[in-house]
């Protein structure tokens, strides 16, 4: 079965990013696969606030705001979603005492909206210079009715699926997935299936990615060259 | 003081003032503070229909978690996008009555997550074209109300447990709409409402980066890592597999809870019984 957009099974949409948007951010990232599209904000290390101050670590504080209306559970899901990946992933103890905020809005969603928020905001955590222990891709798979599977589904196609599969792996440590939510009707061949075909895409986004951030880190050096 | 100077405690003291290392003492000895095995679950107990004044309610207890789930039937008119089916909706409360860890006032964030979650689980549950009355005028909307009485760990398998048996516990009454007046009349007979997809939760933990147990309680996920929840329905397909948390659980691992929460799922039909 061909889908919508005309796309290969395993191919990802057109992707897109773009670092450093915000001037009033620490760092910042827009992400964007095909129609979906998330900007991420850094703030921190910042004072935290005295009632949620960790002795030996950052606190990392997610916020996740919708494209349309004001947040719901929905978005708290997200933002537990998101938190969770990056906690470890982030050399908290090197900041003891601060805040980390984390800032995701939603622009568009059309499909893999959570992969899509992890990618911009491993981005934006690069871009704000926070020190990581790697960086943080994920990927969204869709199991059809038809048994075929896709990567990147659009909304369109994650509605009339089976079953989504969204991973998200730390690069350099294939030991396991930091994210994993797989909803839908599934076997656990579909979903050893899904993991791989994951995990692959993910690797792709993660080149893709260091791509974007050599090119900003090329440019800058230029300009405090000249 | 004993007599090579070293400081002895009773243990429960112990446990109160080391509680990390009281856990590790016991895990690395492959056994837990419980006595339980590390894939052992608590044992279930399910009670149907103990709130007369709902249409379908459940208690659940696992080991010391206790919920209870009521649903309360009203008439509403069907969204316009969905003209004929009627609505599921679900909260789960986490007050300060069942754990000290939550305070008064606006839901938490683990709440609120809970909620969510255990919204987007109830999605397939019902056949939502059996709540309709008549297209587009009248319709059944449910909603499940799951309130934590004691929190021991868990809350989340105990909530979803809750809502299947207080789903499979509702009656409804036979309705007519008279399109004349436009009023809904009940009838005295009362009919069940099929539950389309059962499902069967099971929630494995990262206890310490290193251990992983099936079911943990309250003591335990104060030092959880991750947290694997696995779904399946009576077909003995999944239908969730949700971590949470930042502790990297390992594909074998993750395989090794799928396949427990195949054996478990003999359990908890056998309690919904």
């Amino acid at each position: 079965m061909s889908r919508p957009d005309r796309r290969e099974a395993s191919q990802l949409r057109a992707l897109n990013c773009s670092l450093g948007q915000l001037n009033r951010a620490d760092g910042s990232a827009q992400f964007s696969a095909g129609n979906t599209s998330v900007v991420s904000g850094i703030y921190g290390p910042v004072e935290a606030k005295v009632y949620e101050e960790k002795l030996d670590r950052a606190v990392v504080e997610v916020k996740f705001r919708p494209d349309i209306g004001a947040p719901t559970t929905k978005d708290k899901w997200m933002e537990s979603a998101i938190r969770n990946t990056f906690e470890r992933e982030i050399l908290a103890h090197l900041h003891p005492r601060t805040l980390v905020q984390i800032v995701v809005q939603l622009r568009e969603g059309d499909g893999s909206v959570d992969s899509a928020a992890i990618n911009a905001t491993s981005l934006a955590l690069v871009d704000a210079g926070i020190p990581l222990k790697c960086m943080v891709t994920a990927a969204t798979c869709a199991v059809l009715s038809d048994d075929t599977t896709v990567v990147d589904p659009t909304q369109e196609e994650i509605d009339a699926a089976r079953s989504t599969h969204t991973f998200a792996f730390a690069s350099g440590s294939p030991t396991g997935p930091l994210y994993v939510d797989s909803r839908g009707e599934f076997t656990m061949d579909e979903y050893n299936h899904c993991y791989d075909l994951c995990a692959l895409a993910t690797e792709r986004v993660l080149a893709f990615m260091r791509t974007a951030i050599e090119g900003k880190v090329t440019k800058e050096a230029k300009i405090s060259a000249a | 003081m004993g007599e090579t100077g070293q400081v002895t405690f009773a243990m429960q003291t112990f446990e109160r003032i080391h509680p990390v290392e009281f856990q590790r003492r016991f895990l690395s000895q492959s056994t837990r503070h419980t006595g339980r095995e590390f894939m052992q679950f608590r044992s279930l107990q399910v009670i149907k229909g103990a709130i007369s004044t709902a249409q379908g309610s459940a208690t659940v207890r696992l080991g010391n978690t206790t919920v209870v789930c009521g649903i309360k039937a009203e008439v509403c008119e069907p969204d316009v996008k969905t003209p004929s089916s009627g609505y599921l909706t679900t909260n789960i409360e986490l007050s300060p009555m069942c754990s000290a860890r939550f305070r008064p006032g606006a839901p938490s964030d683990e709440a609120q997550v809970a909620s969510e979650h255990i919204h987007r689980l109830s999605a397939h549950l019902l056949d939502l074209t059996h709540l309709c009355i008549e297209k587009g005028r009248a319709a059944w909307s449910l909603s499940a109300d799951i309130v934590c009485l004691k929190h021991d760990g868990n809350v989340l398998d105990a909530a979803v447990i809750a809502l299947v048996a207080a789903l499979e516990d509702l009656r409804l009454p036979r309705a007519e709409f008279d399109s004349a007046t436009g009023m809904v009349s009940a009838e005295r007979t009362m009919g069940h409402v099929e539950v389309q997809r059962r499902l069967f939760p099971a929630t494995f933990t990262l206890v310490d980066d290193v251990y992983v147990v099936a079911d943990a309680d309250d003591a335990e996920e104060q030092m959880a890592a991750a947290s694997l929840l696995v779904v399946m329905d009576a077909d003995g397909k999944l239908a969730n597999i949700w971590k949470r948390g930042a502790g990297v659980m390992s594909k074998e691992n993750i395989e090794l809870c799928v396949q427990a929460a195949g054996v478990r799922m003999a359990e908890i039909a056998k309690a919904l019984q």
